[in-house]
Parts: structure tokens; sequence; C-alpha cells
């Protein structure tokens, strides 16, 4: 086909959704709202994700050196939990000295009486570690207990939360796919009847076509741009639709969740996931559009 | 140009289309195939334009064999013929102008060829100053005109009209045969099923005569009634 051709089709295709604007407008309104679900879906499943993966990164290695431990051994632990750090294995750490110890110990009990007789010399440093990935945790305690410095007996780390958690974010992220897949599915099925309709209404015109002796790729070629044409608007419209609603929905959690003291659920800003969302639609919206196009054409040009 | 050699076509439900025609059309004729409902005048026809397939025999067309042509083939075959039918079938969302245009642009014609053919083929049929319109602000007569018109602008070697006139009244009948006559005189065969009797006996053409799928008759200067 020539290029000169292509042109005339293309054109032909972008003036076929205006000038069919009852049928455009139904696979349009079918294409957003499904566009729409899928990406509230999206991002409330990222949310939870993300969410449960915040959780999973407060978990923290705490540990005590010994009463006893000497200058040297307490040294030793300090570079250690430095060099970490510079490498990337631990993320951040806070640490606490003796006196802050006996500090803290006497602000939690509130009772003087228990106290007496102790001073800061009872008390132990120790270390709150959050490392950078928590599937390090094992092999960071394991060298944590080489140090003669530390108290192997006040190694501590949520290992159970963190099983837990994992778990937790596997299997939601089966049943994210699940229900994607199916309502992908949907989707394909709803909008590509939509345009099985539209095509159904011209069926005619293509079996015109193919007495005057058009090609098959002639009569699809504009339909396919229509198709194009239909899911890009589509996935525009659902992209605006799924920001508002996501912002609307956001702002209303976000009050609700500070209201029941649970502020530390956060809700992601669409904008980080902007583009994303945007991209999946466009993409999903034309490849459906195009589909949809391409199968229902198909059937009519046996003529 | 046009050959059935004992074609035979039956339908699915057992119906008989055609059975063991053989027939030959020269270049430049004017031929009538008339005949009672379901004597096989459309089965004849859609054997030419390739929407039906013989069960039996050969139809040559135009050099091209129908039984056994690969789909691809088909447009092409097509294209070599213009197809007139008696509900005009015109794109309804496109103007005259661009009803004719439409068979000029599938066979990827020059945008200049198609300025310049398709206000010549519209005034052939009489329809220069409604290149405008759309079939529905046309009378039936001048949406037949439209067609014929986007059937010739291609010029085609055979003309096929499925009963050209049947939604027409006599007057716009008698205008749309005698614009297929000139198109004949100018040297495109053209073929016409029709029961219509009044127009067969005043056009005095080749009149082939079918009934229940078989070939009774192939007068030259027929009637209709003339009992062959």
């Amino acid at each position: 086909m020539k290029i000169r051709t292509l042109r005339l089709l293309a054109r032909e295709g972008a003036a076929n959704v205006y000038k069919n604007k009852l049928m455009s407008f139904a696979s349009l309104v079918t294409i957003t709202t499904t566009l729409f679900v899928l990406g509230l879906v999206l991002m409330f499943i990222v949310n939870v994700i993300t969410n449960l993966e915040a959780r999973k990164q407060d978990l923290q290695v705490k540990f005590y050196l010994k009463v006893d431990a000497s200058a040297l051994e307490q040294e030793e632990v300090a570079m250690f939990i430095e060099k970490s750090k510079e490498n990337g294995v631990v993320a951040e750490y806070e640490y606490e000295s003796r006196e802050q110890a006996y500090e803290n110990a006497k602000k939690d009990l509130q009772d003087e009486s228990l106290m007496e007789g102790l001073t800061a010399e009872n008390f132990a440093e120790g270390y709150f570690v959050t490392l950078a990935d928590q599937n390090d945790s094992d092999e960071f305690i394991a060298k944590l207990k080489q140090f003669s410095g530390v108290d192997p007996d006040w190694i501590t780390y949520p290992k159970q939360e963190l099983e837990k958690i994992t778990g937790i974010v596997r299997v939601f992220n089966y049943v994210a796919v699940f229900v994607l897949a199916v309502l992908m599915m949907i989707s394909v099925l709803l909008i590509s009847n939509t345009i099985r309709l539209t095509v159904f209404a011209r069926r005619k015109e293509i079996e015109i076509m193919k007495y005057v002796g058009a090609s098959d790729w002639f009569i699809r070629f504009p339909f396919i741009i229509e198709g194009m044409i239909i899911g890009f608007l589509g996935a525009l419209l659902s992209y605006f639709l799924t920001y508002e609603a996501y912002d609307w929905i956001k702002n209303g959690l976000t009050s609700l969740f500070s209201s029941l003291m649970m502020s530390d659920l956060q809700l992601m800003e669409f904008g980080r996931f902007s583009v994303r969302i945007l991209l999946v639609n466009v993409l999903f919206g034309m490849s459906i559009g195009v589909l949809g196009s391409f199968m229902s054409v198909r059937k009519h040009l046996n003529v | 140009m046009i050959r059935f050699i004992d074609a035979t076509k039956i339908y699915p439900n057992g119906a008989v289309g055609l059975k063991n025609v053989t027939v030959n059309i020269e270049k430049g004729e004017f031929v009538f195939i008339i005949g009672a409902s379901g004597s096989g005048k459309s089965t004849f026809l859609k054997l030419i334009m390739h929407e039906e397939t013989p069960d039996e025999g050969e139809v040559y067309v135009n050099g091209y064999s129908v039984h056994n042509m690969p789909k691809s083939e088909i447009p092409y075959l097509r294209r070599s013929l213009g197809i007139v039918f008696q509900d005009f079938r015109l794109l309804p969302n496109k103007t005259a102008y661009e009803n004719v245009a439409f068979a000029m642009q599938i066979v990827e014609a020059q945008p200049r060829e198609i300025r310049r053919q398709v206000p010549l083929a519209l005034g052939l049929v009489g329809l220069g100053k409604k290149a405008k319109a759309y079939p529905n602000q046309l009378s039936g007569g001048e949406q037949q005109r439209v067609a014929l018109a986007r059937a010739l602008v291609n010029n085609p070697a055979v003309l096929i009209a499925d009963e050209p006139t049947g939604n027409l009244d006599p007057k716009t009948s008698l205008e749309i045969m005698e614009l297929l006559d000139e198109i004949n005189q100018r040297g495109t065969t053209v073929i016409v099923a029709t029961h219509e009797k009044s127009i067969v006996d005043a056009m005095k053409k080749r009149v082939i005569t079918l009934d229940r799928g078989e070939l009774v008759s192939d007068v030259k200067k027929g009637l209709y009634t003339n009992e062959n």
C-alpha cells in the first residue's frame, strides 16, 4: 500500500470517529470506565503493598553490649556499625549510651524506688539498627554474634513479624495479579463487545467496500485508526478521572486515618505514579482499541 | 470475456442456483439475464463477482478463473468489474463525489486523476451538480446514477447490474437503461439481470433466459416473452 493511501485511510479513520458520533461515544465511555476502574484498583494495590513494605522497613535489629564490655570492644562494634552504614547494609541506626539507657529506664518505670542503687554503669550500650534490606538480617546478626563485646542474649529481631508481613505481601501480590488479570479480561470483553457492535452497525459499509473491490487492509485500516484514537482518548480521560478520584479518596482517607490515630498509614502521592498510570492507560487503551477493531472487522470481511 | 462451462451451484439448503449452464459472453456485448424469482439470475451474477463459487464446472471472468481463485485475488477481480445493485449500495456517510472517488482510491489512483475522473463520471450520469449531496439527500434514481458513476469510473471491462431498476419508477428505469446502453456503446460489456419485461422488450438485446437454474434460451435481439 502506498504512503499516500495510508495517509488517506488514517484521515478516513479519524473522520469516522466524528461521523459515527454515537458509536464512538459508546466505545469511549466503555474504555474510559474500564480503564478508570483498573486505575483505581491499581492504585489501591500499590498503596497496600507500599504500606506493607514500609512496615517491613520499620523492623529493627536491637542489640546491647555486655555491661562489662571493654572500651576496645565498644570501639570495635561502633566501627563495624559505621562501616556497615557506609557500604549500604545498614540504612540507619540509633545509638543508646549507658546514660541514655539509664534515663530511659527511669522514665519508663516512673518509680524512683525501683531504680534505687542503680547507676548508668549498670546499663549496657545499645544499638537500634534498621537494615537497608531486611533479607540481610540473618547474616548481619551472625556477624554481630562474632563480637565479644556484644551480648548474644540481647540481640532481638522481630523475625516472625517480618515473615508475617512478607507472607502477606506475597499473598497480596498473587491476589493483585489475579484481580488485575480478571479485570483486564473483563475490560477486553466489554470493550471488544462495544467495538463489535459499532462494527456490526457498519457491516453493510464493509460489504459495499468489498464489492467495489477494496482489499481487506484497505477496509481494516480506518477501523484500526478509529479504535486507536478512541482508545487513546479513553486513556487520557480515564487518567484525569483516576487522578481526580484518587485525590479525593486520598484526602478523605488521610483525615480519617488521622482521626483514628492511624497516621502511620500513608497514602502515596498520585504524582509518583502518574507517568506509569498514564503509560499503562495509553498502552492498554490503544491496544484494546486496535485489537478490538481488528477482530471485529475480520468477521465481516468474508464477503 | 466471460465463460460459464457446465457451471452448477447448489446451495447448502439444497436449492438449485444454477445447473449445467454453459454460456459465452464476448467483449462489448449487452446481455439481459431474465427469469422469474429463483430462476438463478442472481446466482449467475454472484458467480461472476465471486460472491459464490461453482460446485461443478468452471467460470472464467476477465481471464480470472473463479472456481479456484485465492482470496487475495478477489479484490482484483472485482476491480475489473463495475457492479450496480438494486439497492444502490452507496456508502451512507460519503457524498456522491466521495462514493465515486472511493472506487478510485481503492485502486490507489493519483489524486489528480481522481479529481479529473470523478466529475466526468458524475457528469456522464447527469449528476454533476449533486456531487456534494449525501445518498439520503438523493432520489432513488439519482442514487442509482451515483452507483453507476462509481461502477464506471475505473473504466471496467464489464459492468454487471443486478435488477438496477427494481426500485425505480418506469420513467427513471428507462433513463438508467439508456445510460447503460450508452456505456455499452463505448465498448464496455454490460450484463443486466432483470425481470422487467418492458425494458427488455424495448432494448432488443441478447437475452439469456434461466428457469430453475437451467438455461432455457439464449437469443440475440430477443424479447422477454418471445418463447425464444
